[in-house]
Formats: structure tokens, sequence, C-alpha cells
């Protein structure tokens, strides 16, 4: 009687949500792979009129096809699996050393609330600025306008200039100039979760190991870190479904060329082919990949879940 | 029999005297609301509520609206999203576009065709009594330039789809300062080209002669100029693979490797960053679009004086006899409606503002593009500003003078879908095939390249 | 050497250590000042850039050289900013859908991460997994059919199209059921034994406890109506329905229409800077903790 009492409720409470999901979301998941398996299906000649769409499992296999599949799939993978670990051990530093602080604590505090109201397109002209050379890159006679702040650092310290991500780089070096883009992107939001998580710890942990004089880094790790565990996990997890998803980036960083001007499309990810797919009007196929990339990052996030019932506290 | 001979005649003045038969649909009068999409700023959007306001009074139950949205592609997105809604389809009437977006919007059979409209003949009655047919006088239709006007016909099957609204192209700038200094022609072929960039090296060490602000323009253009084939808008699409388009491209990479020449991406900033530079790197010529001329002029210095003078010109072309340049810009396209008088008050609307002398004039000033038709000098002010034009402060005059002497020599590409990505793929060939390094095999990895950009169009499909 | 020298030698390491530890700890500080500083300059990087752009001329913008200091700083980019689009409509729009879909949305994330932190049902796991997996397929693949959703609803051009689709985000609702789950359940016990409702338990202690991650949720709901811009394009695009982002995209197109980011960085920064205001006002609360309601952690 309780028992079922306490189901009712329980549905009650997951009522107005569940009703929401279902139409703005279920059934446009449902759309998907509805469209995913009409071979060649796309909204304009179906809305045109055609209603005779074979189905099958011809998308998934033009997707396959893709010239580029494996590369789309190598730069999702590897930009997610360097990206989340980076991130979140930074982010982590950050809001323990800001909760650690005194002097100085609101300013700084402050100053990491600002990324939240810096426009994108800042962001953009920004990475421009700092990695871009601009000049005749890789002529037989270069004539080099600006190399970036980040190689006059370098060129500062005695260093030879890096070519980041202009004609002739290397793809590690547009690599590299990525993940910083996408770590930097996404620690304000990592700092403000964990610095909120960190504020439901109580005190008397700490207290009890100023006592103990235990050194900075194993109240860190044996402490803190469990104790945020949970919002830790969370960061992770959500981490990686968002970074399998990276496109935006790549286009603020090398434009819709999603390349090196001698390499376009090197850096081309799985929502790069799927963003490429709707733009030519092929909705069955970019519900295809759209489906492929959900089976990819549904068995991260099972491992991620698997790992993380060990390893977080509640 | 007299009587017959006499009913006869007055049979036969009457004939005569009736005017021929008025055909083709018209507009009755019924009051419709007709909304116009387009890109319009703040900056514009005056002019056409001034114009809306001229057209609403000569047909005042037609009522017109209009939408800003953002960017060209926002107004494609926007569109067919819309169109999506069977059975309702899109709010808009009228829509500002480029070639490919009707190729979209005709999957969706969405698009009017304009042939009936531009050949009837029949009278629409204004406010004030006057009347006009309903189609375009063959004075109007003579008016329009012609490459503009065609970009309507490049659809693969002989029916007029758009009409151009506002138009640019690209054109040459250069530093007439240093030209004059130095004694250099103007290039009006890329063999003359080429030899003058040899000698600005020389001169100029330093610099990077051209700057040439679109890869993808440079590599459709050239295809135009040499006749080579680009694409097509039936089977097979794709025709820019040929020996003729891999030699042009193998030379445009010579004169990379020179720094004769860069392009946007290449340079990896704005062309005309390096064209007005006053630093030690510079160009002294620079191809870009008609529109941006202010973008080319050098900032004034602390004397308040322009660093140098700004000469605009024709761009190089392959057979100066036969000269191309591309045509880019928004035209309009109508869509099918329900209600058909809807239609027809649409096609009055963009008849109206594409055929008047006074709006293409003050749109055209306001704008920096260049105006669709001939007549528009009969318009004493814009005559003034043509009149006008410097390499100074009047540089957006200039640039409209030398796009109107250029009539004769605009073309479009033909729009089917895959046509965008054709476009991108070739930008992409431009910049991959010009940094082919010298230890590399040039002639197989050109090929290879062409080969996997035909590839990439051929999936798109 | 003596048994005894030996024992003074290691009393004094033992000092030594002692010693040494309280330095560990001076140095430590100020390793950690040293690097929130860099760390705190990495992130203001763009905001500055974002303010000196917003005070160049478009040439200067344009330079090849991208220069670090305004040559000549353009204050009335902010006057047209402020003159050319209509900021104050779009501001008082965009501000009423933020602040109703935060409210509204801060509800159903409350009562939806209780059910799951603290209720039990059957299949309460799977509904869970199920919640998480929607967030694994690319949203841009949902627009057309939430558009013609909205549409079948009579939604266009209503400030109903701009809240309703997106009150719910399983991305909230996750994160707030990690922090209901640091509740101690001792505490839900002993409320079940008082007597207490699963609902007054939910606002008298659960909310109060979870305030900071409440907090964050707000801001990043916030700033996703700041920033939206494709959604309401497509469905509210009228002139009493704009948003920010879309009015400041029209606004400031120079003569060939190309976009004057400067004093687009004005308008940014102008209509910005009430939410940072927001932001900082918020930011105490985030700080200050919760510790006092003696809770485990």
């Amino acid at each position: 009687m309780v028992e079922s009492k306490q189901q009712w409720k329980a549905w009650l409470y997951l009522a107005p949500a569940i009703v929401l999901l279902l139409i703005f979301t279920v059934w446009p998941i449902i759309n998907t792979v509805r469209m995913a398996f009409l071979e060649d299906y796309s909204i304009a000649i179906a809305s045109g009129g055609e209603t005779s769409f074979r189905v099958s499992l011809g998308n998934f296999v033009k997707v396959a096809q893709y010239q580029d599949f494996l590369i789309c799939l190598k730069n999702t993978v590897l930009l997610c699996v360097i990206t989340v670990p980076v991130s979140t051990l930074l982010a982590l530093l950050v809001a323990v050393a800001l909760n650690a602080i005194k002097p100085l604590r609101r300013t700084l505090q402050t100053i990491f609330f600002l990324p939240y109201v810096t426009n994108s397109i800042a962001i953009g002209m920004v990475f421009a600025a700092m990695f871009n050379i601009v000049g005749s890159v890789g002529t037989r006679r270069p004539l080099i306008q600006t190399v970036g702040i980040i190689n006059n650092v370098i060129q500062f310290f005695g260093g030879n200039y890096v070519n980041w991500i202009n004609n002739g780089s290397s793809y590690w070096a547009n690599m590299f100039v990525l993940i910083v883009y996408i770590v930097w992107n996404a620690l304000p939001f990592k700092i403000l979760i964990l610095l909120g998580g960190l504020q439901s710890i109580n005190k008397q942990y700490y207290e009890a190991a100023k006592v103990d004089s235990t050194p900075r880094w194993r109240v860190l790790w044996r402490i803190t870190v469990p104790l945020l565990s949970p919002m830790i996990a969370y960061v992770v997890i959500t981490g990686f479904i968002g970074g399998f998803k990276e496109y935006t980036s790549i286009v603020g960083i090398f434009g819709e060329s999603l390349g090196p001007a001698h390499a376009p499309g090197r850096l081309n990810t799985m929502v790069g082919f799927i963003y490429e797919a709707l733009e030519q009007h092929h909705q069955g196929r970019a519900s295809a990949a759209a489906l492929i990339l959900f089976a990819i990052i549904l068995v991260v996030t099972l491992i991620n879940l698997q790992v993380s019932k060990k390893r977080v506290h509640y | 029999m007299k009587k017959l001979v006499s009913i006869l005649l007055v049979l036969v003045l009457a004939l005569a005297l009736t005017p021929a038969m008025a055909e083709g649909p018209a507009y009755d009068g019924s009051e419709v609301t007709i909304t116009f999409y387009n890109t319009m700023g703040t900056n514009l959007t005056p002019v056409l509520e001034k114009y809306i306001a001229v057209f609403e009074a000569m047909y005042p139950n037609i009522h017109v609206k209009y939408s800003s949205i953002g960017s060209y592609d926002d107004v494609r997105d926007q569109i067919s999203t819309e169109l999506s809604r069977v059975g309702i389809g899109t709010d808009a009437n009228i829509a500002y576009c480029y070639p490919d977006h009707v190729a979209l919007y005709n999957l969706y059979k969405a698009v009017r065709t304009l042939d009936e409209f531009i050949d009837s003949t029949a009278e629409v009655t204004r406010a004030d009594g006057t009347t006009e047919i309903m189609g375009l006088t063959a004075e109007q239709k003579a008016d329009f330039i012609e490459g503009y006007y065609n970009e309507g016909l490049q659809f693969g099957d002989g029916h007029m789809y758009t009409m151009p609204f506002s138009k640019s192209t690209e054109v040459l700038y250069y530093n007439k300062t240093f030209f004059e200094a130095n004694g250099l022609e103007i290039p009006t072929t890329w063999d003359e080209l080429e030899a003058l960039c040899e000698k600005i090296v020389e001169i100029d060490p330093m610099s990077i002669p051209l700057g040439y602000d679109s890869e993808g323009n440079w590599f459709i253009t050239m295809t135009e100029q040499l006749q080579s084939g680009y694409t097509s808008a039936t089977e097979p699409h794709f025709l820019f693979n040929n020996e003729t388009n891999q030699a042009f491209v193998k030379r445009f990479r010579e004169w990379y490797q020179e720094n004769y020449v860069t392009t946007a991406t290449l340079y990896g900033a704005y062309t005309s960053g390096l064209f007005t530079s006053t630093g030690e790197i510079k160009s002294y010529m620079s191809i870009g679009s008609s529109a941006g001329a202010s973008y080319q002029r050098p900032a004034k210095g602390a004397d308040g004086q322009y660093p140098f003078e700004v000469g605009i010109t024709t761009i190089p072309q392959a057979d100066p006899e036969n000269r191309k340049v591309i045509s880019q810009g928004p035209s309009v396209c109508i869509f099918k409606k329900g209600n058909v008088q809807e239609e027809y008050a649409s096609w009055l609307f963009v008849k109206f503002l594409t055929t008047d002398i006074d709006f293409q004039a003050e749109f055209s000033m306001a704008s920096g593009y260049v105006p669709v038709i001939k007549s528009v000098n009969q318009n004493a002010t814009y005559a003034e500003f043509v009149a006008s034009a410097d390499g100074g402060d009047h540089v957006t005059a200039l640039s409209a003078k030398v796009c109107l002497e250029q009539e004769d020599a605009y073309y479009t590409s033909p729009a089917f879908n895959g046509s965008s990505t054709a476009r991108d793929e070739v930008a992409g060939l431009i910049t991959k095939c010009l940094t082919i390094g010298d230890d590399k095999d040039v002639d197989a990895e050109i090929q290879k390249a062409f080969e996997d950009a035909v590839a990439k169009c051929e999936y798109s499909l | 050497m003596s048994q005894q020298t030996i024992k003074v030698m290691q009393s004094r390491d033992l000092k030594r250590t002692t010693n040494k530890q309280t330095a560990g700890h001076a140095i430590g500080t100020v390793g950690i000042y040293i690097f929130l500083c860099i760390m705190a300059l990495i992130v203001l990087f763009p905001f500055y850039w974002m303010v000196i752009s917003s005070l160049k001329s478009l040439t200067e913008y344009r330079l090849s050289k991208p220069t670090f200091w305004p040559q000549t700083l353009l204050l009335s980019n902010y006057r047209d900013a402020f003159t050319t689009a209509s900021l104050g409509r779009l501001f008082l729009n965009t501000a009423y859908v933020g602040i109703v879909s935060t409210l509204l949305s801060l509800v159903v994330t409350i009562i939806t991460a209780f059910a799951f932190a603290r209720l039990e049902f059957k299949g309460k796991n799977l509904l869970f997994a199920g919640l998480l997996a929607t967030m694994m397929i690319p949203g841009e693949l949902f627009t057309i059919t939430n558009y013609l959703t909205v549409s079948s609803f009579g939604w266009i051009n209503t400030f109903t199209a701009l809240i309703v689709p997106f009150l719910v985000s399983v991305f909230y609702i996750y994160l707030l059921r990690q922090n209901f789950l640091q509740i101690p359940n001792e505490l839900y016990l002993a409320a079940k034994v008082d007597g207490t409702s699963d609902w007054k338990y939910l606002w008298k202690v659960m909310v109060p406890l979870a305030l900071p991650t409440l907090i964050s949720i707000t801001i990043l709901k916030m700033m996703g109506a700041w920033n939206s811009y494709i959604w309401p394009r497509l469905v509210a695009n009228d002139e009493a329905h704009r948003m920010v982002t879309n009015g400041l995209r029209n606004a400031f197109k120079d003569t060939s229409g190309e976009v004057n980011y400067p004093v687009q960085m004005a308008a940014v920064a102008l209509v910005s800077a009430p939410l940072f205001m927001v932001f900082i006002f918020l930011r105490k609360y985030i700080m200050a903790g919760v510790s006092r309601s003696g809770i485990k952690g």
C-alpha cells in the first residue's frame, strides 16, 4: 500500500519533465531514427511530395563510405579523450585553490566569472591573435607579418616560432591548439560546478587535517576529491558526452574548411560530418551518423558509469 | 455587294484598331499582405521602407511587410525550415536568394517561375487610375544588365526563377601612387599580371604584389574565362577536373611559391589589410568585392591625407576580347501561394523594386552594391555620385563606376543541388594545390587533389 | 660519535622537518596564488579582447597585425550600439524570457532531481539511463521536428515557443541529482520519523542545502537565454519577441552588408553588463556555503 503510494507520488514528481521530454526530445529522436532507416531521406524532397523512401540500411552504408569517415572518428575520439581529463583536472585545481585562499579571494572569484559574459566572437578573435601567423607561410621566401603572441613569447625565450595552424603546420600542432581552445572553453563551467560542490563539503574535515598538519596535496587527494566525487563524476561524464560532439571549436579556429590551408578537412569530426550532411539536405545520412555517434557515446558512458559506481562516494 | 464590302472594311478596321488581346495573369486589386525576407541592416531598411510607401500608394490594397534575418544563409535556413511545414509552407512571399538557395527551395517545389509574369501583357490599374502592364516591357527587359538578368535562368530547365535585386562583383584594386611612381602598366591579362608581379617583387622584395580575397571565386572565374568547364545544372554536374584547370592551378602554385600572390586563407587575414598596410610587408594589388571598396582604402595618416591613392579596374582576363567577371549579390525569388493574387502582388512589388530607377539608385548608394539596370544614371543624384568617383574619399563611387563600365562581362554559374559544395571544394583545391611544396611531385598531387574534390562533390549528391 | 650526539642530531633533524613543513606551506600558498593568477589571466584575455575590440575602429579591427591597445579609443561605438539597435526592447525581451524560463526550469529540475535522488519507484535506473541517453544525440537534428511541433501548437512568434521547449534539461537534472545524493540519507529518514512530508522536506531541507548548485544552474540558464540564436531566430523573429543575439546580428551591418564587429562588441558589452552584476550578486550565495547546516559532505 505504502509502496504503491510512493510509486504514484514519484511519477507525479516526474510528470512535468516527462511530458515535456516526450514532446520536445523523445519525439524528435523517434523522427531521427525513422529518417536514419529511410534510404536517401531528405526533408526537402519529402516535403515536395515524394513519399516513397525505401526502408534500408543504405544511409549507414553511405556514412561508412565517406572518404574521411575514419578521420572524423579519430579526431572525435582523440579530442575527447585528451580534453576531458585535462580540463577536469585544471578546473579542480582552480576550484580548490580558490577555496583555499583568503586575501584576493573575492577578486579572483569575480574574474573567473567573467568568461560567462564574454561573447564567443571575441574568443575566436583572440585565438587568431594568439596562434595565427599572418604572411606568406611556406613559400620559397616566407614573408611574415606577425607570428602571434604565443610565438612572440617563444621567441622571447630564444626559441623558434612554431607553425600552429597555418599552411604547413603539423597535425599535432593543430591538435594542440584545438585542445587548448576546448579546455579553455570548458574551464569556466567546470570551475563553477566544482566550486559549488566544494561549498557542500563540511569544513570539519579540513580542520581535522589541519591539526594533523597533513600536506596539502594529500588533503586534496584523500579528502577533497572523494568528497567531491559526485560532482567530478558529473563533470567527467557530461564532459565525455559533450566532447564527442565537438565541432564548433574547430570552426572557431580553422573556419569552415576544418583544417589548415594545405589540408582542408583534416580536423573534421563526427558532428562536423552531421552538419555537412544537414547542409546538403541529407537528413537521412545525418541521422544515421547521429545514431552511430550515439552508440559510441553510449558505450563510453556505460563504462564511465561503471567506474564511477566504484569510485563515487555519496 | 457594296454593303458587304463596307461591312468587311469596318470589321478589318475594328480588328486593326483593337489592341492585341491582353494575355497572361494580372493582379485584380484584391486585398493582400505580402512578406519580404531579406538581410538588410538598419542602414538599408529606411530606404526599403520609403519605397514600400511609394508602392503602397500605387496599390493601396497590397500591404508589404518585411523581415530582416541575419545573413544570406540564415534566410535560407529560415525558409527551408518553414517549408518543411507540409501544406503551410513559408511565411515569405518574396525572399533574398542566391542561386543555390533556389535550387534547394525547388526540391520543396516551392518557387514560382516568373516567365508567365514577365510575358504577361494584361493591364493592372493603379490607385491614381493609370495603368501598367503586368509583365516587363521590351524596354524594361533590355534595361537589365544582361549577366545579372540571366542568373534567373541558370537552373537547367530554361525557366526564369529569380530577378536580380542588387549586385556586386570582383574588381582589381591597385596602389595608383605606387604604379605611377614606378611607371607600371595596369594589367589586363593574367600574362601581363605575371610579368608585373615579377617587376614589383624586384622593386620591393618585401611585397606580395597581389592579394586575392576569395579562392572560390578565383577558381570559378578562371574556368569561365578559359571556357574550360566548372559545373553543369544537368548531369554530369561536375566538370572541373580537366587538364586546363589543373594547368592554371599549377601556374598559380608557382606564383604563390614566388610570393607573387596570396589569398585570404593562405595569408591568414583579410587581404585588404595587406593592401592597405603601411608596414614593411604589403601588396600593391588586391582583388576583392566591389562592395568592399572602403576596406581597400588606407586609413588617413596624421596629416589627414591618404597614404596612397586607390585605383580600380576590371580583374585580369584570359581573353581581353571576351571578358568575364563574377556576378554576386542577392536576387529575389517569389514563393507559390494558395492565393494566386498574393503571387501576382509579389511580382508587382519585385518588378517595382528591380525596375524603379530611383529605388535602384538610392539603394545602391546606401549599400555599396551596384544597380541591376543601366538607366539608373538618369537619376540625377546617382549620376552625380558616379561623377564624383576618385581614389580617396569617393572610392565607393569609383568602384560603382568600374562595375557599370564592364556590364558586358558578368557571368553566373549553374545552380543545382550540390553547387554550393562544388564551390567549397574548388576553394579548398586552390589552397591545397598552391601550398604543395617543391619537394613533392606537384603534378601527381594536383591530380589527386582534383580527383578527391570531385569525389567529395559526387558524394554530396 | 657518541650516542648523545646522534640523539641531538636526530632531534635537530626533526625540528628541521617541521620547519620545512611550514616553509613548504608558505611556498605552497605562493604557488597557489601564482597558479590562480596565471589561470585568471588566461580566462581574462578574451574578455579583455572583447572590451578593446569594442573601442576600435572597423579599419583597425581589420588590420593584419592585431593591436593590443586601440590606436584611437572610439567611445562612439557605444553610442552607435545604443542608438542603432533598439537595445532597450531587445534587453527586456531577453530578460523576460531568461527570468521566466529560469524560474520554471528550476522548479521542474528540482522536483525531477528529487524524484531520482530520494524517491523509490520501479524502473528508476532505467529511466535515468534513458534520460542520459537523450543527451547523446546531437541536438541539431531536433530543430526541424521541434519547429514543426511548435508551429502546429500555434506558438510561432510567442514567448511560449522560446520558453517551453527548453524547460527540461537533463544536464541540470543530473547535476542537481548528484548534489541531492550528497545530502545524507539520515536527514531524510529523520524527517520521515518526524512526519515531515516529502514535499516539505524537499523545499525546507534539500533546496537550501543545494543552493550553490541551484545558483550555478540559474547562471547557466540565464546565459543560455542571452546566447541563444538559432532557435529564437526560427520561432520568434518579430519586433515584439526578438532576442538580443538576433537583434545584434542585424543591427550593425556596414554599407557592404558586413557586420561591424567593434560596434557589435560594444553592444554585447552593454547588454552583458547587467547580467554580470547579477552574477556578482549571486556569487555571494554560491560562496556562502552550506556547511553551517551541518551536513556530512
